[in-house]
């Protein structure tokens, strides 16, 4: 392969990670936007995503790849609102040390929940590899055309729901200001735990693409969490544009920081941006709210 | 016997980890979910130093010193950061740090870990033998508690806990509140770094294994449980779990329990943060003062 088609399919490895780093930090800074605390949980549902679609495919359902997805995307939907209602719901209203604590309490059920599960082995969904197609001299697999398809379907989603829907706008609202909304007449619980449902869903399609082309763990949430966060950081926190291109910018640094530095450092990369960010902008003003 | 002194030896290093997590998150409120890293600072730099044949007293020195120092160059971007946001950017670090472990070969070994760390000698003393290694971590532990104990009762704990309650009327009254934090943050690093020193001369054995998140969650774990922002807290913490910890491990268990009981007691960990915070988020200990549910 020539250098410039080299760099291209880089640039497209990045976008590629970009994608799937957008879903995340999407559903990441959705919920603070609502709930106004960072869930550390995420990762979890993230990971447990890949994992249920990895139960469905496996004994003894044994569904294909297209009806799998249907029951696990169901299934985290319904991990993010038993979160919700077994966890956050009841310290509503406490400190954040205290929610913090308790999501991370619950971060570490969960991961090790799934490593008890089934073990902490690097799995696949043993699909068959197929040869990757050819573009104008890049390379492309078939997982990777369907995370760009699946995260353009996800963004056009988002939008239509957020931005034309009664249910995307209390939502919003609830995100500018709790209190206000709630004397509006919004039912403000209703749009929790729609906020909920779509974070876990946005994070369990983002972990079965990422799953799909690489291969899941049970570690795969942790690391994902934090490149995600570095994501929102650089959109401004709440913000779902923001998160989208967040999520490219930290794909793309990630992809093309390897050509410089060793690959073992492929995941400092996300971390290093935060700090330089932190560096630059000096007093980052979180989640700006009027309540 | 030997098991009695071994769960002792470790109940005080795992005070002093507990105890300098304890002037951050319990007396600042600072939400440090990468202490583990500072822990393995100081059990690496004492471990390459002595290895490399330098006194014990060196490798003491130095691991206290760089712990502090890795503490202050972190705080200065991190502390730039509120609540939830310090805490991922914690998280990161102690993620990195593993990383490098892991990839610089040349100096920690990576993977491989480093064997056959010195067991330490002071004052012509060879603390080889377990009686002397729990005299040893016992000094320590009792110096960490005398010190933090008056650093916390002293004007300055004072002065972070008006940062921790209320940052704002804290700048009013002339307190520059970002200081006081990178302070806490520093004192806290140094003492991880301490008990990570002791660590490793103790297991005579370190890699990176030793230092995941895992180690930073059973900390967390300790200092919330037994009391966050009390004296006490953090040592009834550390006799409870690590007595529960060390003993499941010597449970003969047959083989294929093993696989499962590691995870399961993760999970036992976490679901007991969750409770705590549910239901009783000040902990055993409760902070004198402190309003509850705080």
């Amino acid at each position: 392969m020539d250098s410039i088609s080299y760099y291209l399919q880089t640039v497209l490895n990045g976008i590629l990670a970009g994608c799937i780093y957008a879903l995340f930090a999407m559903g990441l800074t959705l919920i603070y936007g609502v709930l106004n605390f960072v869930n550390f949980a995420h990762g979890e549902l993230i990971m447990w995503g890949a994992y249920f679609l990895f139960l469905f495919m496996g004994e003894p359902f044994g569904l294909p790849l297209y009806a799998a997805i249907f029951p696990a995307l169901a299934l985290t939907g319904c991990l993010g609102l038993a979160m919700d209602y077994s966890v956050f719901r009841p310290i509503r209203r406490a400190n954040r040390l205290t929610l913090l604590i308790a999501a991370m309490g619950l971060s570490v059920f969960l991961r090790n929940a799934a490593q008890f599960f089934w073990g902490a082995e690097v799995r696949t969904y043993g699909l068959e590899v197929t040869a990757g197609m050819r573009f104008f001299g890049l390379y492309i697999t078939a997982p990777q055309m369907a995370i760009i398809a699946v995260t353009l379907l996800c963004v056009a989603a988002v939008y239509l729901l957020f931005f034309k829907s009664r249910l995307g706008k209390s939502m919003r609202a609830l995100s500018d200001n709790l209190d206000l909304a709630r004397i509006s007449g919004i039912d403000t619980k209703r749009a929790i735990l729609a906020a909920w449902v779509i974070s876990a869903v946005l994070a369990a399609v983002g972990g079965i693409l990422l799953a799909l082309d690489t291969n899941l763990s049970p570690e795969m949430g942790v690391i994902n969490l934090i490149k995600a966060f570095a994501a929102t950081l650089i959109g401004g926190v709440g913000n779902l544009w923001g998160a989208l291109l967040g999520g490219m910018l930290i794909g793309l640094a990630e992809n093309l920081g390897v050509l410089f530095i060793s690959p073992g450092y492929k995941d400092a990369v996300a971390f290093v941006i935060m700090v330089i960010i932190l560096l630059a902008r000096p007093y980052v003003i979180i989640g700006e709210r009027s309540d | 016997m030997d098991l009695l002194l071994h769960l002792a030896i470790v109940i005080a290093i795992y005070a002093i980890f507990a105890l300098s997590l304890n002037v951050e998150v319990g007396y600042t409120g600072l939400f440090n979910f990468g202490h583990v890293a500072f822990f393995a600072i100081g059990a690496y730099t004492s471990a390459l130093l002595t290895l490399a044949g330098a006194p014990f007293s060196l490798g003491l020195l130095a691991g206290l010193a760089a712990a502090g120092l890795c503490g202050y160059l972190l705080s200065i971007p991190a502390l730039k950061l509120q609540g939830d946001y310090f805490g991922i950017a914690t998280l990161g670090f102690g993620e990195i740090l593993r990383m490098i472990v892991n990839n610089e070969v040349w100096l920690t070994k990576g993977p491989m870990g480093l064997p056959g760390i010195p067991r330490p000698d002071l004052f012509g003393v060879v603390f080889d033998t377990l009686p002397a290694y729990l005299a040893l971590s016992g000094v320590f532990a009792l110096v960490t508690f005398a010190i933090l104990a008056f650093v916390v009762l002293s004007p300055f704990g004072r002065a972070l806990k008006a940062v921790r309650d209320d940052e704002t009327a804290a700048e009013i009254l002339g307190k520059n509140a970002f200081r006081f934090k990178i302070k806490s943050f520093v004192i806290g690093s140094v003492f991880a770094g301490l008990a990570g020193v002791l660590w490793a001369h103790y297991t005579t054995f370190i890699g990176p294994g030793d230092f995941t998140l895992t180690e930073t969650i059973l900390v967390l774990l300790i200092v919330v449980m037994g009391g966050k922002g009390t004296f006490l807290g953090p040592v009834v913490g550390a006799v409870a779990l690590i007595f529960f910890q060390e003993s499941v491990r010597f449970l003969r268990l047959p083989p294929e329990w093993t696989r499962l009981l590691g995870p399961l007691q993760q999970m036992v960990f976490g679901l007991l943060l969750v409770v705590l915070m549910v239901f009783r988020p000040e902990g055993i200990i409760r902070e004198k003062g402190g309003r509850r549910g705080d």
